[in-house]
C-alpha cells in the first residue's frame, strides 16, 4: 500500500514538474515562434540552430546546469540544485527549441496560406495577424503536447540536477532507471507503460479541450 | 540529372564498402562479456586488468558492462553475460542457490568508509565504532546536515541498512535522510553539495577526491577491523555461458585471482593509497567473513 502511494506520488510529481516546465517554455517559445514568422529575419540561420538544439542530449544539458547550479557554480547561491524547481528550469530549457521549431513550422504554413487571402478580402494588419494566430492554434497546441512528452520522458536532467531523491525529486523516468539498476526489470516495464499511458491520456485531453475552444 | 543520380549511387556504394571494410577489421575472434558493479569499473581496475590479460591472450576481447550489482546478476540470469563481478554477498548467495552463477572467486576486498562535511557536526570522527558513528549522525543537532542514502538496493545500500539495524534506529522517516536512488559517485556528489554524510566504498571516494570533485567532504570514519565495513568483491561464471567464451571467462577470473600484485598495486601511484586488496592471501578467513555477510541484509 505504501509502495502504491509512493508510485502515485511519483506520477503526480512527474506530471506537475513537466507540466509547469512545458507551460513556462510555451510562455516564451510561442511568442518567439510568431515573431520569427512575422519578422522573417535571418530565418535560415535561426532555423538551423533551433532545429539542432531540438536534439540536444539531455545529460549534456543536465551537466551544464549542474555546473551552473552546484554550490561552487555561478548560480550556486540560489540553492536550486536537487530541487524540483531545478528540474522544471532544466526541462523548460530543454523543450524550448522543440516547441519553437514545431510551432514555427505550422505558423509559417498557415501564414503562407492565409496571407494573400486576407489581403484580398481587404483585412488590415491587425486583422491579418489575428486570422493567422487563430488558424495556427491547433499546430501550436500540438507543439506544446510534443514538448510535454519530451519533458516527461527525459531522464538526464531529472537525474543530474534533480538527484532522484525519494519523495522529493524522484520522477517517473528516474524511478524507471532506478528499478533497472536494481535489476527489477518487471517493475521498470510496468512504470514505463504507466508513463506512456499517462502521456497519451494527457495529450488526448488537451486536444479535446483545445478543439472545443478553437471551434 | 542522370549524372547526378550516378554520382549519388557511386557515393553510396563507396560508403557501403567503407562500412563493410571497417566492420571486417574491427571484429575480434572472441568476445567475452562481463557485467560488473560500477565501483570496480569506475576506478579503472577492470580495464587495467583487461589490458594485462590482453598481453597474454591477444585474441580475446573482454567487454565490461558496468551496472549495479543486482542488475549485473540479472544479466547473468538472462544469459547475456559470461561472468559477473559483484560485491553484494547476500544477493550473490541468493543467485548461487538459484544456480545462476557458479565457481566463486573472491578476488579483492576493501572497506566502506563514512564520509561527511569537513566540520563534522555530528562528531563521528570520535566514534568508537561504526554503530556509534551512525548513532551520532542520527542524534546530531541539525540545521542542514543530511545523510545521503543510496536507496538503490546496491551492496552499499544493503550494508547501510544493516548498520542502522545494528544501531537499533530507523532514520527513513527523518527529513534529513535523503534517498537518492543513485550510484556511488552521484551519492558522493550530492553529499558534497548538501554537505551531508554518506557511506561509501573507499575506491569510488578516492577517485572522486583526487579528481577534486568532492572538495566539501572528507573520509571521517574508517576501520579495518570492523567486519561490518568489509567490502568483498567476488567474480562468478554464469551458468548459461558455454564453449570457448566460458573458457576465456574462466581464464580471466583465474588471471585476476592468481596475480594478486595487479590488484594490490592498482592505483597506488595515481591515488597514493591502495584502493583494493587482493584476497588471495586471506583465502580461508575471507570466505568465512563472506558467509557471515551473506547472512545479513
Amino acid at each position: 500500500m505504501k509502495a502504491m502511494a509512493e508510485i502515485i506520488d511519483t506520477i503526480l510529481r512527474s506530471i506537475m514538474v513537466s507540466g509547469v516546465a512545458t507551460l513556462m517554455a510555451s510562455l516564451w517559445s510561442i511568442p518567439l515562434a510568431y515573431l520569427f514568422v512575422f519578422r522573417n529575419r535571418g530565418s535560415v540561420f535561426i532555423e538551423a540552430v533551433i532545429e539542432t538544439l531540438v536534439g540536444i542530449p539531455t545529460v549534456l544539458l543536465g551537466l551544464l546546469l549542474y555546473i551552473l547550479f552546484s554550490s561552487s557554480g555561478l548560480l550556486g547561491f540560489l540553492g536550486l540544485l536537487y530541487t524540483p524547481q531545478a528540474i522544471i528550469i532544466g526541462e523548460s530549457i530543454l523543450v524550448t527549441p522543440l516547441i519553437i521549431s514545431i510551432s514555427y513550422r505550422s505558423i509559417r504554413g498557415i501564414a503562407h496560406l492565409y496571407y494573400e487571402f486576407a489581403l484580398s478580402i481587404g483585412a488590415n494588419r491587425v486583422q491579418r495577424m489575428r486570422l493567422i494566430v487563430s488558424q495556427s492554434l491547433p499546430g501550436v497546441v500540438a507543439a506544446c503536447i510534443t514538448g510535454f512528452s519530451r519533458a516527461i520522458g527525459e531522464l538526464g536532467i531529472a537525474m543530474m540536477i534533480g538527484g532522484n531523491i525519494k519523495g522529493y525529486t524522484r520522477v517517473m523516468t528516474t524511478a524507471i532507471a532506478l528499478e533497472v539498476a536494481k535489476g527489477n526489470f518487471e517493475e521498470a516495464i510496468i512504470l514505463g507503460i504507466v508513463l506512456l499511458l499517462i502521456t497519451i491520456a494527457i495529450s488526448i485531453a488537451i486536444k479535446l479541450i483545445s478543439r472545443v475552444y478553437v471551434a | 540529372m542522370k549524372n547526378r543520380f550516378a554520382a549519388i549511387t557511386l557515393l553510396m556504394l563507396f560508403a557501403t564498402i567503407l562500412i563493410i571494410y571497417y566492420n571486417m577489421h574491427s571484429i575480434h575472434p572472441t568476445r567475452v562479456r562481463i557485467s560488473t558493479t560500477t565501483s570496480l569499473y569506475a576506478t579503472g581496475l577492470l580495464d587495467y586488468i583487461a589490458v594485462k590479460f590482453r598481453e597474454l591472450y591477444p585474441d580475446v576481447e573482454i567487454q565490461f558492462i558496468p551496472v549495479g550489482s543486482s542488475a549485473a546478476l540479472r544479466y547473468a540470469e538472462r544469459g547475456d553475460v559470461c561472468a559477473v563481478f559483484v560485491h553484494e554477498p547476500n544477493f550473490e548467495k541468493k543467485y548461487l542457490d538459484m544456480g545462476v552463477i557458479e565457481e566463486q572467486k573472491i578476488f579483492a576486498f576493501n572497506y566502506f568508509i563514512i564520509v561527511g562535511p569537513r566540520e563534522d557536526p555530528a562528531n563521528i570522527s570520535m566514534a568508537i565504532d561504526v554503530v556509534d558513528a551512525f548513532r551520532r549522525i542520527y542524534s546530531a543537532e541539525r540545521e542542514s546536515t543530511y545523510f545521503i542514502s543510496r536507496g538503490d538496493g546496491s551492496g552499499t545500500h544493503t550494508r547501510e541498512i544493516y548498520i542502522w539495524k545494528l544501531a537499533g534506529i530507523s532514520p527513513t522517516d527523518r527529513p534529513w535522510y535523503k534517498e537518492c536512488g543513485c550510484g556511488m559517485d552521484q551519492a558522493l556528489i550530492i553529499a558534497n553539495e548538501l554537505k551531508g554524510y554518506t557511506l561509501s566504498d573507499v575506491g569510488t571516494y578516492m577517485v572522486l577526491k583526487i579528481r577534486g570533485r568532492i572538495p566539501n567532504i572528507e573520509a571521517l570514519y574508517n576501520s579495518s577491523t570492523d567486519i561490518v565495513l568489509l567490502n568483498i568483491y567476488s567474480g562468478y561464471l554464469a551458468k548459461g555461458c558455454r564453449g570457448i567464451e566460458r573458457r576465456y571467462a574462466e581464464l580471466f577470473l583465474n588471471f585476476i585471482y592468481s596475480n594478486p600484485d595487479i590488484v594490490d598495486n592498482f592505483g597506488v601511484n595515481e591515488y597514493g593509497v591502495r584502493l583494493f586488496y587482493s584476497a588471495r592471501h586471506f583465502d580461508g578467513d575471507i570466505r568465512d567473513l563472506w558467509s557471515k555477510l551473506a547472512g545479513i541484509g
